[in-house]
């Protein structure tokens, strides 16, 4: 029971200047799975993984994290769970003011607590995990895409959190360094047992290496499949989705 | 009727925004305080802000307007002096006050205020744009997910920063509005400098206010353009729209508190100022 309930959305709704985005969403992730949330742009995907780290609060509902009730949480007692889950963002957010290093040791100094100079060292050897040492010196404006993504990755990675969210992590990269960044998911889940959460449109990603995908439309999870059962499914919406079909069932609002 | 009642409720919806966004507003202004005194009370590197930064603004907010400051309050001391003994000319011909009583409105008025002005637009516009994009590319949620308090990491050391460069800022601007206003006396209508440069008029009170508005701008500065900044939404059209609500909300706060303090002063000198 409490196995398949590590990670629960239960009616979750939220709306943005009166327009309802989330209406009644329930989602339930397991420990160790690598969940994917597809669906058009703007169906509230990123949203929903933010308001699990208290990034955005919910209007109403439930979010449970390991049995406990987090969607209440006041800002200042968010700080260990956002130690035990970290994110990467859409588009790296790197500090422009900050070498790789420094932006690697912020989280560790601030959730950590290492002294500055032990937490620059421990950066240091992060960033040669993810091929990096080299760039440690660098700032984020001199880099590749792709360089900047594994950055902000070894960042995240840095603090050892249970669950990694990952906001759409190959979009803009070319198919290789994509494929990298999917391997690197799928061996995090696999190796040490992190619990993924994957916001993406990219159907390598989704038939490559998700355990299980929920597709987001209309404000609620439309269905939960494994990819195959997905690929099979007769759901004239899914099948447009996946399909990339231009006219079909499928209603996108503002589009 | 109906097209009444949603003007009426459009107005409604609009003194409410601004109601909530002044109560925000004066939230950001308690947190910042509240982190100006975590930032004096812990260990250096447990504090929120990274190393150097309050350095770093400093240069930023204060070495780099050095120049805007000095050409336009030169400027403005020119043509003020110009006009003030142009039309003392025409009526009096008398120009001995002219310096005195040009010194005792640049200290309790117009240094500080027009300062404040010029910094309010270049400053502001700066800080809005800064933490207006950080804002907007998710750098501050991923602040937040860093264990970071954004206010303690961006806004107060630009709030220290400002607070002291407006003042020095203000002294400086008021100088060379002086000498530039002295100058032009001098050689536009053969004023003699010993009787422009008298500070005899001057009394402790007037520096009271100087400093006072000084202090009460820069701290209403970088509030007003970082309280704009973490409101952006949206792309670079909400980075556009926080920059120019910076400037606005920046240069009305100045305009007001120049009332409020002025009229304060006025008060409590029972009218003696």
């Amino acid at each position: 029971m409490s196995e398949r309930k590590y990670i629960e959305f239960k009616g979750v709704t939220k709306a943005f200047s009166g327009k309802p985005v989330l209406r009644g969403m329930d989602l339930a992730i397991d420990k160790g799975e690598v969940m994917f949330i597809i669906g058009t742009s703007g169906v509230g995907k990123s949203v929903t993984i933010k308001h699990l780290i208290g990034l955005l609060r919910i209007d109403a509902g439930e979010i449970w994290f390991d049995g406990n009730r987090v969607d209440q949480l006041p800002e200042r007692s968010l700080a260990p769970l956002r130690k035990r889950i970290g994110m990467v963002f859409q588009s790296s957010t790197l500090f422009d003011s900050m070498t790789l290093a420094e932006n690697v040791a912020l989280p560790l100094r601030k959730h950590g607590k290492l002294g500055h100079r032990a937490a620059l060292e421990e950066a240091r050897k992060r960033l040669a995990q993810v091929y990096m040492a080299d760039d440690a010196d660098r700032y984020p404006a001199e880099l590749s895409d792709g360089m900047r993504k594994r950055a902000a990755i070894a960042r995240t990675l840095a603090l050892s959190p249970d669950v990694v969210l990952f906001d759409e992590p190959t979009t803009g990269l070319d198919p290789v360094s994509a494929r990298r960044i999917d391997r690197l998911i799928r061996e995090l889940a696999e190796q040490l047992g992190v619990t993924a959460i994957v916001v993406s449109h990219d159907p390598p990603s989704i038939f490559g290496i998700a355990d299980r995908v929920a597709f987001l439309y209309q404000g609620v999870v439309h269905v939960v499949a494994t990819p195959a059962e997905l690929r099979a499914s007769q759901d004239p919406i899914v099948q447009q989705f996946i399909g990339g079909k231009s006219s079909g069932p499928m209603e996108t609002p503002g589009f | 009727m109906m097209f009444l009642r949603t003007r009426i409720e459009a107005i409604g919806d609009a003194v409410l925004g601004f109601f909530r966004a002044a109560v925000e507003l004066w939230r950001l202004y308690i947190a910042t305080i509240a982190g100006v005194a975590r930032g004096f009370s812990r260990r250096r590197d447990r504090r929120g802000r990274p190393r150097g930064e309050v350095a770093r603004q400093l240069y930023s907010i204060g070495n780099r307007s050095l120049v805007f400051i000095i050409v336009t309050l030169g400027f403005i001391g020119m043509v003020m002096t110009y006009q003030a003994c142009l039309q003392l000319g025409r009526v009096t011909g008398d120009y001995s006050q002219v310096g005195s009583q040009f010194l005792r409105l640049i200290i309790s008025d117009f240094g500080p205020t027009l300062t404040a002005m010029m910094l309010a637009t270049r400053v502001g516009a700066g800080i809005a744009a800064e933490i207006g994009s950080m804002k907007v590319t998710e750098q501050i949620d991923a602040l937040r997910m860093s264990g970071v308090l954004p206010i303690d990491y961006l806004i107060v050391p630009r709030f220290l920063a400002c607070l002291i460069m407006t003042l020095v800022l203000a002294i400086l601007g008021s100088v060379i509005m002086y000498a530039a206003g002295g100058l032009t006396a001098q050689y536009s209508f053969g004023v003699n400098p010993n009787s422009f440069y008298d500070l005899s008029f001057i009394r402790p009170r007037h520096v009271v206010v100087f400093v006072v508005k000084a202090l009460a701008y820069g701290a209403a500065i970088p509030i007003v353009a970082g309280f704009c900044g973490l409101r952006a939404r949206g792309s670079s059209e909400g980075v556009g729209w926080a920059t120019t609500a910076a400037v606005i909300g920046g240069s009305f706060a100045v305009i007001l508190l120049d009332f409020i303090i002025s009229a304060s002063a006025l008060w409590l000198t029972g009218g003696d100022l």
